[in-house]
């Protein structure tokens, strides 16, 4: 009965979705997305599969950071880049070994660790930054706080940049491949067991993440202080508990996705410039503050590249994404997903 | 440079209390007193005084001078409507490219072309401003820096129209080899940036802008369409960037699409918040000193690039946290704690007269 309820009830339900504007946009992406594999090859849609997971990551970071603290973070892409810069020193003294020996337990589980290191160094990195910048900060004023945030947010990124162009230099560090085995044939092409890896990764931690969000009492919390935070306050939340760890989270997460990208992105002082960008196109295209547009949005905004420098060419990534938005703009502001944060015309 | 008795808007300051500061001297009315009117004759006579009359001085005073210009230019957006444009240096870009281009393919003089050079900032900046400035304040901010870094794309993809990344060669404003006579050039068009935007900012215009700066909410209720306001500000900003933007293009004689970039905005970003960024003087008066730190800091650090720019950084940390008013701010505060003390009766006429008075 109960089964029978859920089927009947689903398909009228799946019908409405994709009559809404989101519903939509995903079928005229999928759409999109098959016309251009068939057209081009199926890697198209590999491309945009394997990347759109790290732009998920990311975005998701971004859109969290933005609901829960009200912060427009300018410096998300510098957790990319020490993640990379992490897993580089984790992964590269050992590179020889492990390329050398593909088959043992160690070339197997090392590439792992260094994404593990690089996770934890980022939320580290988040907790100091909440620490030493955001809570010094929201303690002195809240006044003009949107606007203030996000200079400070610049602030730090030009000295994380700028350190690490002092400290490590200006050189790339990166790696050929993190598993030395040999590419899997799939849709007409080769895909590199890493392309593959990065995309289960990337499955696993949105799984992950969206269980914490919705099944455990810490994702409640999460959830009620971006609803309302004098309302999770008269409940009994500890905000500070809450910001400390959603910084820690999103910044885990966006320098994972730099430490899992690191054979495509060398480590180098302005490598989050691009990941920054995407993840504030994703943000934005989805809705700002929304976490489960974000996660979409990851996907189309690596379609949408994918298909820019397969049919018009490299160098016009930057152009194309604002004619989008532009659109997006005069007909959807809210995002395509919409936001259910905060009201679009609130300071 | 210059002061202005034109404060930092606090909250609960009355329409009375902002206009009774307009009075009626000459210097006031132009947006100076007379400790910044008397820098501004030092200025102007600093590049014929000996240890200043170097080529590499009036070399970075051009530069301060320009700095100073652009941060008058950003501040009157960032100050006044609480809206960061950070696709600032696009526009200046875009003003520079539209005057090189048109002066080195139409053959037009370089003079008239800086004033062209004006007209596609504005428009991409009214655009810009009509389809975000509707919204909250960072949809702005971002969309004016995905749209400076399409501009960027496009300067470095058009190689047909802007030589792309190998450089545009303008021609020279003026014929002179010495850096003098352009020091007095945009000398003058800092002087007019400053004057004109200083008498919106007095205008009821400014008014509304403080207002919407403020508090959107009430301005609201008060028959104030915030949308119209915030893109006239936007807009005005981004012509006068433009305009500026044509000095660049004549006076260093080449383009390339580096000009576009978001660390050029940051440059001006950096200098307007120390300044303080609620008034237009204190980015003008801190730009020059600025330039001039930073120098000295690039060529004493020339073997680690980088070490200026953490400087950038740790500065607007620091200002944002502890005193997100800058300089302005804080001279503000000085001169409110000095009221009765010695210095400030040396420094400050009103508290003299009010002594005088009692």
């Amino acid at each position: 009965m109960a089964n029978e309820h859920g089927i009947t009830s689903f398909l009228p339900r799946l019908g409405e979705y994709c009559k809404s504007t989101s519903g939509m946009t995903i079928l005229f992406a999928i759409i999109v997305a098959t016309a251009a594999a068939v057209h081009s090859g199926g890697y198209i849609i590999l491309n945009t599969v394997v990347t759109g997971g790290m732009w998920a990551l990311v975005g998701m970071g971004l859109a969290l950071i933005f609901g829960v603290m009200n912060i427009s973070s300018f410096v998300h892409g510098e957790f990319f880049m020490i993640g990379s810069l992490v897993a580089y020193y984790v992964y590269s003294p050992f590179v020889d070994i492990i390329l050398d020996n593909p088959n043992t337990f160690f070339a197997a589980v090392m590439p792992l660790v260094a994404m593990f290191a690089a996770l934890i160094m980022g939320g580290i990195a988040g907790v100091l930054t909440e620490h030493l910048a955001f809570r010094p900060m929201r303690r002195r004023s809240k006044k003009d706080w949107v606007m203030n945030s996000f200079v400070l947010t610049l602030g730090l990124s030009i000295l994380l940049i700028n350190c690490h162009q002092v400290f490590f230099g200006a050189e790339f560090r990166g790696i050929v491949k993190y598993w030395n085995y040999p590419s899997i044939a799939m849709m007409g092409t080769y895909v590199s067991f890493d392309r593959l890896m990065v995309f289960f990764i990337a499955m696993f931690m949105i799984l992950a993440f969206w269980l914490l969000m919705s099944r455990t009492r810490i994702g409640r919390a999460i959830r009620a202080v971006s609803q309302s935070e004098p309302g999770a306050m008269m409940v009994g939340v500890d905000i500070n508990g809450i910001q400390t760890l959603t910084l820690a989270l999103s910044c885990g997460m966006a320098a994972l996705a730099g430490a899992a990208l690191l054979f495509m992105y060398p480590a180098y002082p302005t490598v989050g410039m691009g990941p920054l960008y995407n993840s504030w196109f994703i943000v934005i295209i989805a809705g700002m503050g929304n976490v489960t547009g974000a996660a979409v949005g990851g996907f189309m905004v690596a379609l949408l590249q994918v298909l820019t420098t397969t049919y018009i060419g490299e160098g016009w990534d930057y152009t194309v994404p604002v004619v989008f938005l532009m659109i997006l703009m005069i007909f959807k502001p809210s995002g395509l997903f919409g936001t259910a944060v905060r009201g679009v015309l609130d300071e | 440079m210059s002061k202005t008795h034109t404060r930092e808007p606090i909250q609960g300051d009355t329409v009375e209390q902002i206009e009774n500061d307009t009075s009626t001297s000459i210097l006031e009315h132009v947006g100076m007193n007379k400790a910044g009117f008397m820098a501004l004759i030092v200025l102007a006579i600093l590049p014929l005084i000996p240890p200043f009359n170097q080529e590499y001085l009036v070399r970075w005073m051009i530069v301060g001078l320009f700095m100073a210009a652009q941060t008058v230019a950003f501040n009157f957006t960032n100050g006044y409507i609480s809206i960061v444009n950070f696709g600032f240096a696009a526009f200046v870009g875009l003003g520079a490219y539209t005057s090189g281009i048109l002066s080195t393919k139409l053959g037009i003089s370089p003079w008239l072309t800086i004033f062209m050079g004006a007209i596609p900032p504005a428009l991409v900046g009214f655009l810009t401003g009509i389809l975000t400035l509707r919204l909250r304040g960072i949809y702005a901010a971002i969309m004016a820096w995905f749209v400076g870094l399409a501009l960027m794309g496009l300067a470095t993809k058009m190689i047909w129209l802007t030589e792309g990344p190998m450089g545009l060669n303008c021609p020279q404003l003026l014929d002179s080899t010495s850096n003098v006579p352009y020091f007095y050039v945009i000398l003058v068009m800092f002087l007019v940036v400053y004057i004109v935007l200083n008498k919106i900012v007095q205008s009821h215009a400014g008014l509304a802008f403080i207002a919407i700066g403020q508090n959107m909410d009430a301005a609201r209720t008060s028959g104030i369409n915030p949308t119209f306001y915030r893109v006239l500000n936007f807009t005005v900003s981004c012509t006068f960037a433009g305009w500026l933007g044509g000095f660049y293009a004549h006076y260093y004689g080449i383009l390339m699409p580096d000009l576009l970039h978001t660390t050029k905005t940051v440059e001006v970003l950096v200098i307007g918040y120390l300044g303080g960024r609620f008034t237009l003087w204190g980015g003008a008066v801190v730009a020059i000193p600025f330039v001039f730190v930073m120098e000295l800091v690039r060529s004493s650090t020339s073997d680690m690039p980088g070490v200026n720019l953490i400087f950038y950084g740790l500065f607007l940390i620091v200002i944002m946290i502890y005193y997100p008013g800058g300089l302005a701010h804080f001279y503000e505060n000085f001169k409110a704690s000095t009221h009765a003390s010695f210095l400030g009766r040396l420094f400050n006429r009103k508290a003299k007269q009010e002594e005088i008075n009692t």
